[in-house]
Parts: C-alpha cells; structure tokens; sequence
C-alpha cells in the first residue's frame, strides 16, 4: 500500500527543547491512532503534516507532495485542532459557510456542503446559534464539521474526543469509522488507550518525541500486560487480605499503606489479581471501601517502555 | 482558487466579522466624540461662522489625524495576525487551500474599509454640523473630500505599518503605541528634515491650506500645521503609497515564512 502521509527523518525543536526527535514514519489509507501522554509531540507532529510547522531537520509529505507553504495540498485535508478555540461572535453556520469559502465555491455549493456537514454532527437545529453558547460537546461537533465540510480525502484529527461525555464520544467514533468506511485516510491523536481502541487497531506510539512503537492494538495490549501495574486496595483489613495472597504467583510485592487500611499490590496479572480478589474478599468477610490503580494509564506503560 | 480570489474571500469572511466585534462597537462609539463636540460648539457658535467654525474643524482634524485614525490603524492592523495567533484560530486559516500572504491582505482590506466607514461616517457628522452655515458653498464639499483622501491614505499606510509590526512582534500594541503617539507627535515638531521620517508629515503635507509656519497665514491659527515645514503633495503621496506598499510587501512574506507557536 503506498503511504498517504510520510516523514522521513522528521525532526523539530522549540528553542533548546525537543519536540520530535528523528521521527520516520508512512500512514496509509484507514485510520491510524496517535497515541501518546500529554506533551509527547502529537501536536506538533500534527502541526507539522498540517504545515502549520516546519520542520527543522527531515521531511514531511501528503500524497508525494510537500505540505510548508503549499496551499492547493489542503484542498484534500481536513484539520480538527486540539484546541477549544472558535471565532465566537458567529454562529455555527456563518463558521461554516465562512471556511468553506476558502475552497472557491460557488455560494450555493457552499451551503450545501455547510448544511450537509451540519447534518453529519447533528446540529442542524443550532446552525444560527451562536458559537460562544455552544455547549463543550457541540463546539467539538462543529470543529468536527468544518474539517470534513470540504469532502476532504484525509483527516487529520487532533484529540477529537477530549471533553466529549460519553454518548458524544460514541456518535463521533462512529462518525470517523464512517469516513474510514468511505475509503479515506484518518489519523487521530489521544492519550488515552481505549479511545483509540475504539477506533482502529492500527496505532503509532509516540513518547518523548519519539516512536516508541508502531503496531496493532493486541501487541501494544501486549506491552501493556507485561508492565506491572499497582493496586492499591483499602479495607477494614489490609493485613488479612495480603495473608490471602501471600504464595499467589500473580503478585510480585506488596505494601501497606501509611494510613494502615491500604494494601498495594504489584502484579504483572492485573486480570487474574482481580478475580482472585473478588473471592478472597466474599470469603474473609473483609470489607472494601476502594480499589484503584494508579498507575492504569498510558503515561506509567510509557515511562515502563522507556526503562524509567 | 487564484490569488486575488483567495483575498477576495478573506476579505469578505473577515469584513463580517470584523463588524461583529466588540472591537468595532467601542471604536465605533469614539467616533462619536468629535459629533457630540461639533453639536456643542455649533450651539455655542449659534449665529456666528467662518473662522471660528474652522478654528473648530483643526481641532476636529488633530482628532481624527492624531488620535483616531492612529488608534484604529493600531489595533485592527496590529490584529491581522496577532489576534489569530492569540485565539489560536490561525490554525483554521493556514490550513485551508489559500496562500499566506492572501490572509494578510485580505484581512488588512476588509479592516481598512471597516476603519475608513467608521472615520467617514463620524467625519461627514461632524464636519457638516461643524460647518452647518455654509452648506451652500462649494468648497466646503471639495475640503471633506481632501480631508477624506488624506484620512484614507493614513489609515492605509498606518495600518500597514501595524500590520507589519504585528506580524514581527508578539506585544506589538505596546510598540505601536510608543510609535504611534510617542514618535508620531514629537518628531513631527523638529525642524527640517527629521519630521519626514513620521507618516503624519506626509498626511499634514496634504492638508487643506498651508499657513507660513508661525500662524501668520490665511487662517491665523493652524493647529495642525505648526511647525510643519511641507512636502510636495505628489511626493507626499507617493512617499505614503511607498510606505503602505513596501510595508504590507514586508509583511506578507514574513507571514508566509514565520512559524507562530501558540502560548501554552
């Protein structure tokens, strides 16, 4: 399959700092995760395909052409940036209709495709309300809207599913599978695992500026399950509870906690500690009042990879 | 899309919006100033003319000349592309199929017309309250139209300059403000050829009458033209079409060239 996007050597610095460190990498048609902690370099990796950004060292190209200073490639890409920023003193439709007139439509194309894009994200009701009285999860929609308004060939989608509640998250996965559906190219940023799991298998672990791994989802599952996790578990007694464990092979350490109610456990069988637990609780009669895992997160499986 | 179509429709994204903000409805409420004075002077003047109420138009002038042109050139010319990068809205502009500099000028078009209806509106007001008794002379109509000319061609090579200062600087409101009512005013009442390096010079050159420096000409008290030593008007022209030309060139290719990094 020929590479849609592609950055050979990419490499980007703000001032003394590294944004992305000698990154090569081909995206091909379907959708692709971009997966990483907060502060990784999606954004400027994103920044840099959408040419908002040029690189300092190495290339970056959108269907063999490249993308600094070159205005007709946008005709094919559509951009959702991250941030939750909007020329607020107009409504959803005059937004719209305002970008689409970039494109060197004729008006009533514009509107047709304004009012088509309004339908995809449902907001058809709310086109003459003002932006600024949009609520978090209908100012996500309309930044949706005005990236796939102009029909374009590739998406380029930056943390689409921040701040949407979880009905929102739903509509809008299905809204970018159908563009997937439909042929075209999708690359979605996040930092949180199970949002892009929702939406491919296909994901690019990107960390410290640099490509951690690339793969499908069960290989990252995989270096996911061999990082030991924490649990920490409060109970009426912590004591009790680690006696039952003691000799249980899927736990490599445990702790108590300074309060004298908590048992941290360390484990490399996350699955299997908690079916064990559920057992050991009903059985001792012991009482839990939490169970968290601080450690469950994208940042503490990075920080594993990278040796920290 | 050409180029030219490409500001066409900048121009016309941003001269809706532009009309939308609350920047445009304080600005458009200074313009005022000038209308409610002609209103208490033309009561205070009731049954007298001539030079008094020209005495009142240099006042209007200093106004319009030194003060709101300066100030509307500076926040809408330094806006062009200050304001998209502290939105961060600039991203949904430099990704769209339109070249760079076409954002600079067709922004720096829809805020020069937005700047020339607001100064226009409040000049005609004030003017022809201010000259009420000789609304049936000629001249007073062919001294608007100067005054106009010469206040459109300040706020183009005011707006320029802004425009090129904001695509340079992060804060350049402060400098332009240093420039703009610190620079503008004191040089412009050093002898020789020192006040040729300010855009005022240029606009006062083509003011209407040209007393003898000292006021002892046609009108007795010149306001706005003390101490002026004058350039031709045909040079005055060409130096400020030079000025907004070479200003606006410069600012293009710096917008097409600069990264802008948002604050995080």
């Amino acid at each position: 399959m020929t590479a849609v996007i592609a950055a050979a050597s990419l490499s980007k610095w703000y001032g003394n700092v590294l944004g992305l460190n000698d990154i090569t990498l081909e995206i091909e048609d379907g959708i692709t995760g971009l997966l990483g902690p907060n502060g990784a370099g999606k954004s400027t990796f994103m920044k840099l395909i959408t040419g908002q950004m040029k690189p300092n060292i190495g290339t970056v190209t959108v269907r063999g052409r490249k993308v600094w200073n070159n205005p007709e490639v946008f005709q094919g890409i559509g951009f959702c940036p991250e941030q939750d920023v909007f020329y607020e003193d107009v409504t959803g439709w005059e937004f719209l209709t305002g970008l689409l007139r970039f494109y060197g439509y004729a008006r009533t194309e514009i509107e047709d495709r304004a009012s088509r894009a309004l339908d995809i994200v449902d907001l058809t009701a709310d086109k003459d309300r003002l932006i600024r009285g949009y609520s978090r999860g209908m100012r996500q929609r309309i930044k949706f809207a005005q990236a796939v308004a102009h029909d374009p060939g590739i998406l380029i989608l930056d943390e689409p599913l921040s701040g949407l509640d979880p009905l929102g998250k739903r509509k809008l996965i299905k809204l970018i599978k159908g563009f997937r559906d439909q042929g075209r190219t999708v690359l979605v940023s996040s930092h949180v695992l199970p949002e892009i799991e929702a939406l491919t298998s296909r994901i690019v672990l990107i960390h410290q500026g640099k490509i951690l791994a690339q793969g499908d989802i069960p290989y990252v599952r995989e270096l996911i399950e061999a990082h030991p996790h924490q649990i920490s578990v409060q109970s009426s007694d912590p004591r009790a509870l680690a006696a039952r464990f003691v000799g249980d092979r899927s736990i490599q350490k445990m702790t108590f906690g300074p309060d004298g109610r908590t048992l941290v456990v360390e484990t490399h069988k996350r699955d299997e500690f908690f079916g064990r637990l559920t057992g050991v609780v009903l059985e001792a009669g012991i009482e839990v009042d939490e169970i968290s895992s601080p450690d469950d997160n994208l940042q503490a499986v990075f920080e594993y990879l990278v040796g920290k | 899309m050409t180029a030219v179509q490409a500001v066409r429709q900048v121009f016309g994204f941003f001269g809706f919006l532009s009309r939308r903000t609350g920047k445009t409805r304080v600005f458009a409420i200074l313009g005022l100033i000038p209308v409610v004075l002609a209103v208490v002077v033309r009561i205070v003047l009731h049954g007298r003319s001539g030079p008094m109420a020209a005495v009142f138009t240099d006042i209007l002038m200093v106004f319009f000349l030194q003060f709101y042109i300066v100030i509307l050139a500076l926040f809408y010319g330094t806006s062009i592309t200050a304001e998209e990068v502290e939105n961060r809205t600039l991203s949904y502009l430099i990704t769209r199929p339109i070249p760079k500099p076409a954002i600079v000028l067709g922004k720096f078009a829809a805020y020069s017309v937005l700047m020339f209806a607001m100064v226009a509106v409040s000049l005609a007001l004030s003017y022809f309250i201010m000259n009420a008794a000789r609304l049936s002379d000629p001249e007073l109509y062919l001294t608007f139209l100067r005054y106009l000319g010469v206040l459109g061609l300040g706020i183009l090579a005011y707006a320029a300059f802004f425009t090129f200062l904001g695509t340079i600087l992060k804060r350049a409101i402060i400098v332009g403000l240093v420039f703009g009512f610190g620079w503008e005013n004191v040089i412009q009442y050093f002898p020789g050829s020192t006040q040729r390096f300010s855009i005022v010079h240029y606009l006062k050159s083509l003011l209407p009458y040209h007393p003898t420096v000292g006021g002892g000409g046609g009108r007795g008290v010149a306001l706005l033209l003390f101490r002026l030593e004058p350039t031709k008007p045909l040079v005055a022209v060409l130096a400020l079409t030079v000025v907004t030309v070479a200003l606006l060139a410069l600012a293009c290719w710096i917008f097409g060239m600069k990264e802008y990094l948002y604050e995080e």
